[in-house]
């Protein structure tokens, strides 16, 4: 009996049902508090701050603007002005103050149609290199973007003249060990995750995942590429060990399939590397914990190395809800504080127990 | 009829009355006892042994054993006292029928009295069992309820004290920031004295952007990035839904039975048996006369045109470009017949036969121009424009059209 009551518990903590649909939540760094951004029934969009307070959350400030939001991130503003950068469904990447939103801080049309996915990286004193956003939108491109710079993108990711636009589901840093290295990862509806270089304007590795790419997450966005978590439909979730380039073969991978339905959410304990959560479609929420192989490379027939994958084990599940979890966020300052929301109109404070016993 | 047992012993003590009858070589098998309070039959045929007893028994509580060729009865007597008898005597055969009448009903009630009892005690014994399992289990579940309970708790705790820390930091770094300000206002002040412009003065405090340390902002951030651009490409996908693994199968079988629709329809015909393999295919004939019109070979696209279309008579592209060759070689009326066909074949209007549709109103409003036809023409023009509004020369022939029909413009 003692042995169930070991694995970590994910124990929900706060429930809030809310009157729009809600797409994304982050925690405010620093902070008791969190972002929900989304949608009103009447089509404009809103972000609200709620704050944690003896197991209940009070709503802070609610902000109400012309175009539904659809994603956001603290990831590129620095620990002093914790900006809010969102992607809404006109296409426009914003940069709000939360203290003084009236309009925003930085503002760009940076796509023709709804920006579907955001990242920060540079900010929040973690890495070094300057500060920038990446959105990945319908239109099938994937620009990068500087704050410091108006109007035009630092990188365009753009697929060449005639061919047929694929819509970009997810986007992601990562290997931004120093001034000058830095990855964007971007995964697809047709399966397609690819690999750009920012220091040399490539594509470093693209590869193909036979389901649409829901969500791509590095474990960790200030280091040397070490883990790519990419979800994806029908199920299956891949987890590549990037540390081994193979010229042919790529990244090594290992897969497993999970929630029986759409994952649509991986993201990595800021705490710790090797655990993750994902959130499926119907509603459910699995924490896994990667184990790394005895030797993470090894030589092919033609003595070039390649990557060895290691495997992933279950360490608890829970079903919160029967709509999808569209959203999932690490506290960076409580290990096992998360904020997670559904299309149920809900969202949910979790707590995950013993991790650090793991 | 049986043989009545007369060679029975019995012996009796106050409590206590034991009945030997012997069996006279019956197997034990075969041995049936029958006993209420008051009668007691032993029924091994042929034999038979039955008495009507002096005073009743305590039936419950008497065995019987049966063994060694005798059947042993033990009975317990109800009264004690010594029988002068075992049996009643002077019993007329009336009598002991309602006896045995009696007993045999009085067996009968016991048998359903004991059969009642049982049940109700087994009843009893399952609801008790049920019971004790629900609360088995409601401790269990409770105790896990308590455990997370406390976690949260916990928790909750955690987080409150984590926030109380906050805010003290908070305070701690406003205070500091104010002292900040303070020294460097006194610094300032100092220097304005000398007069001596000091570039080292950061101008962070009024932007209230310090860091503890009080380090200037302008921490050297890298300059932004210089442009660059990346051009991909994409894994082939010919539907525009995502892709899903489950799905590829069927959508493989429907792009196989497009791609069947497309080749020849009726292959049979008789003029076709001597044909090549390939001119039976409508595309290849297709591209074949598109390479004629290329070289102004317009005769023999035409015939290459009219092939493909006895093989399949539904691809819209075919007649298109006949249309164009009609046209070339002034066949104007079997031009606009062509586009006619080709646009009934492009229904339903989609973005995917947008161009196909522009092209066959463009010809077809060619061919009525040539033929002086300018109202219908002019019709054709603005359906093209309104399937393509950006195309400059579109543009531009309607405009010569319109000039043409209100008289400004000598036909030329």
């Amino acid at each position: 009996m003692s042995t169930p009551l070991e694995k970590p518990q994910i124990i929900s903590h706060i429930q809030k049902s809310l009157n729009y649909t809600v797409f994304d939540s982050k925690w405010i760094p620093c902070s008791a508090k969190f972002v929900c951004m989304g949608n009103f029934p009447r089509g404009t969009g809103v972000i609200q701050i709620y704050e944690v307070q003896h197991g209940e959350v009070q709503l802070i400030k609610e902000i109400e603007k012309a175009k539904p939001f659809k994603c956001g991130t603290f990831g590129a503003t620095s620990l002093q002005q914790r900006h809010l950068a969102t992607g809404d469904f006109g296409g426009n990447l914003n940069i709000w103050n939360l203290e003084a939103p009236e309009s925003p801080v930085y503002s760009v049309k940076a796509h023709t149609e709804i920006v579907n996915t955001i990242d920060g990286v540079g900010g929040l004193g973690i890495g070094d290199g300057a500060p920038e956003i990446v959105t990945g939108s319908r239109d099938g491109t994937v620009k990068v973007w500087d704050p410091r710079q108006k109007d035009t993108p630092v990188a365009n990711m753009e697929p060449i003249e005639g061919e047929t636009k694929r819509d970009c589901w997810t986007v992601a840093f990562g290997n931004a060990s120093n001034d000058q290295d830095r990855c964007v990862c971007a995964g697809y509806d047709n399966g397609d995750i690819k690999l750009f270089d920012l220091r040399n304007m490539s594509v470093r590795w693209e590869t193909n995942i036979k389901n649409g790419v829901c969500c791509v997450e590095f474990d960790r966005k200030d280091i040397n590429m070490n883990k790519l978590v990419a979800t994806s439909l029908e199920g299956k979730f891949h987890v590549f060990d990037m540390r081994t380039q193979h010229p042919t073969k790529g990244f090594a991978s290992v897969s497993e399939k999970a929630h029986k339905s759409t994952v649509w959410q991986a993201r990595h304990l800021p705490q710790n590397r090797d655990i993750f959560m994902t959130a499926g479609g119907a509603g459910g929420l699995h924490l896994w914990k990667y184990e790394y192989p005895a030797q993470r490379s090894k030589k092919d027939a033609h003595d070039i190395e390649m990557g060895v994958a290691g495997s992933v084990s279950l360490l608890q599940n829970v079903t919160l809800s029967t709509q999808p979890i569209a959203s999932l966020d690490w506290s960076p300052d409580k290990q096992g504080l998360c904020v997670c929301s559904a299309f149920d109109q809900t969202v949910r404070v979790l707590i995950v127990t013993k991790l650090n016993r793991v | 009829m049986p043989l009545i047992v007369k060679d029975y012993s019995w012996t009796q003590t106050e409590a206590l009355v034991y009945i030997n009858v012997p069996l006279k070589g019956v197997t034990v098998g075969k041995v049936d006892i029958f006993s209420t309070d008051e009668y007691l039959k032993v029924n091994f045929p042929p034999f038979l042994f039955e008495v009507i007893l002096y005073a009743p028994i305590d039936d419950n509580k008497s065995v019987a054993k049966i063994g060694n060729g005798v059947v042993i009865f033990t009975l317990y007597k109800k009264e004690e006292s010594i029988w002068e008898n075992l049996a009643l005597m002077n019993v007329d055969k009336e009598t002991l029928q309602e006896k045995r009448e009696h007993a045999v009903l009085k067996a009968q009630e016991k048998a359903v009295a004991d059969a009642e009892a049982k049940a109700i005690k087994k009843r009893e014994d399952e609801k008790y069992a049920l019971e004790t399992m629900m609360k088995l289990e409601d401790e269990e579940r409770k105790r896990i309820e308590e455990k997370k309970e406390w976690e949260r708790r916990r928790a909750t705790e955690e987080l409150e004290l984590w926030k109380e820390k906050q805010r003290k930091e908070e305070e701690e770094k406003k205070a500091q920031q104010r002292r900040e300000i303070q020294k460097l206002e006194n610094e300032k002040k100092k220097k304005n004295e000398t007069k001596t412009h000091s570039k080292s003065v950061p101008e962070c405090p009024r932007k209230r952007t310090m860091t503890k340390t009080g380090k200037s902002e302008e921490i050297s951030l890298p300059a932004p990035r210089s442009a660059g651009n990346i051009k991909i490409q994409f894994t082939p996908r010919v539907f525009p839904t995502a892709l899903r693994e489950s799905r590829v199968a069927e959508e493989e079988a429907w792009l196989k039975k497009q791609a069947d629709a497309r080749r020849a329809v009726n292959v049979d015909v008789s003029e076709l048996k001597d044909l090549k393999e390939e001119e039976r295919n409508p595309d290849w004939l297709k591209e074949k006369g598109k390479k004629l019109f290329a070289t102004q070979n317009y005769l023999a696209a035409v015939n290459a045109y009219n092939l493909a279309i006895q093989l399949n008579h539904k691809l819209p592209i075919l007649y298109l470009n006949r249309a164009a060759c009609h046209l070339k070689l002034r066949n104007l009326h079997k031009a606009i017949e062509d586009s006619s066909k080709a646009l009934d074949l492009l229904t339903p209007p989609v973005a995917d036969n947008a161009d196909a549709r522009a092209k066959a109103h463009i010809r077809r409003g060619t061919a009525f121009c040539e033929l002086e036809l300018y109202a219908e023409g002019l019709q054709d023009y603005q359906a093209a424009l309104k399937i393509d509004p950006l195309n400059e020369t579109i543009h531009a022939d309607a405009e010569k059209i319109r000039e043409i029909i209100q008289g400004t413009v000598p036909d030329s």
